[in-house]
């Protein structure tokens, strides 16, 4: 093979578990196959395993139960965080809203804490539950920013105000992959705090929290959030009953 | 329910020929599950290869038998669906520099494997007594 020849097929066998590209790679070499009958090699076992992973529900749960839909609400989350911080230093806000000049700040410290909270544990439940399907992950948190990117027309923000949310996404997923699960307790208060916060600002008046459209918002986004308390609770109740289970064979 | 109606057209066939073999019963014992033909070859070429089974050892013994290419996709997937039904095991072996410098995946058959291999090589062989390929006949042929 030649060099470019075998980069492409290295570069195609990356989505492969390291045992596994090493083993095909190895035998590729020994059988001195041409460039294109690996690459058809390769890329044939890819598409197996991918067929594979897409049989379970993982996958399925994290494109379009978290990315499509959370991509769409955190980018409005996001230029809405952006329009209410202009609003705050032209001091619209107070008139607008009603608002106690002293609410003004926490509320958007609120709104900014809650749009890092949604959008890391977004990235958390991506890049944990589904590490290797979290190119089709990308592709279609990507898609709907390219559509709103292309068509923004708000002249007091920049168009890059939409894509606020990626950067605490971003540093969840590579945080999911790094450990598949948080602790228990952190889930916990990563949750409550999730919670109190929409609790808080619906209370404030800024939001009409009674609304369906508040109600889909909010539990869209926050469920991966508790999908992760579910998660955790469910690993340590295994967990237990591993240690119990090697307890009991060694007494 | 596909086992069970696979297991009772087995067990009809075997006593056609004349065999003892229950098929329902060792289905429902859960002690042998057919295993696919592809397994089956795999199974074998490893077993004859023992310490010198891996992939690209196995895959030119398939393609010699079956006389059709063995694509890397197939023979993965399977050694991965055997090694979940414990009919293998596989561990990265030593790298050798006519692979690059890469690790061998090496396989070896279990004693379960074995034991399903000889069930499947006893149920095939057993069903194919009396047909007209193996006995040299014309039956059925127009």
């Amino acid at each position: 093979m030649t060099n470019a020849a075998w980069s492409v097929v290295e570069v195609a066998s990356r989505s492969l578990h390291p045992d596994e590209r090493e083993a095909v790679l190895g035998d590729l070499n020994e059988r001195d196959e041409s460039a294109w009958q690996g690459l058809l090699d390769v890329l044939g076992l890819v598409l197996r395993r991918q067929v594979t992973l897409w049989k379970s529900w993982q996958p399925w749960l994290t494109a379009f139960g978290v990315t499509v839909p959370c991509s769409f609400l955190l980018m409005g989350a996001s230029l809405s965080i952006c329009q209410s911080w202009l609003w705050f230093i032209d001091g619209r806000t107070l008139r607008s809203a009603d608002l106690a000049a002293a609410w003004v700040l926490p509320i958007l410290a609120c709104h900014a804490a809650l749009l890092l909270g949604w959008s890391w544990t977004a990235g958390f439940v991506v890049g944990s539950t589904s590490p290797r399907t979290l190119w089709v992950s990308a592709v279609l948190c990507c898609s709907p920013c390219m559509f709103c990117l292309a068509r923004f027309q708000v002249p007091s923000l920049s168009r890059f105000c939409l894509l606020l949310f990626l950067l605490p996404a971003t540093w969840g997923v590579r945080r999911g992959l790094r450990i598949s699960r948080l602790r228990l307790s952190w889930a916990i208060a990563l949750a409550s705090a999730t919670t109190l916060m929409i609790a808080f600002i619906g209370s404030s008046g800024t939001q009409r929290w009674w609304t369906p459209a508040a109600w889909i918002l909010n539990a869209t986004l926050t469920w991966p959030a508790w999908y992760l308390v579910l998660a955790s609770t469910r690993l340590r109740k295994k967990t237990c009953g591993d240690s119990t289970e090697d307890g009991g064979s060694t007494t | 329910m596909a086992e069970s109606v696979n297991s009772l057209l087995l067990t009809s066939l075997c006593r056609a020929q004349h065999l003892d073999i229950d098929f329902r019963r060792e289905y429902n014992h859960n002690v042998v599950l057919m295993m696919g033909e592809f397994e089956y070859l795999l199974i074998t070429a490893a077993d004859n290869l023992a310490e010198n089974a891996y992939g690209a050892a196995i895959r030119p013994q398939i393609e010699a038998t079956t006389g059709h290419k063995c694509s890397i996709g197939a023979l993965y997937t399977t050694i991965d669906r055997l090694e979940k039904k414990g009919l293998l095991t596989t561990w990265m072996g030593d790298a050798t520099p006519q692979r690059g410098g890469r690790a061998k995946r090496m396989v070896r058959v279990t004693a379960k494997g074995v034991r399903e291999a000889k069930g499947f090589y006893e149920a095939v062989t057993g069903v194919s007594r009396g047909a007209s390929w193996v006995a040299n006949r014309t039956r059925g042929v127009s």
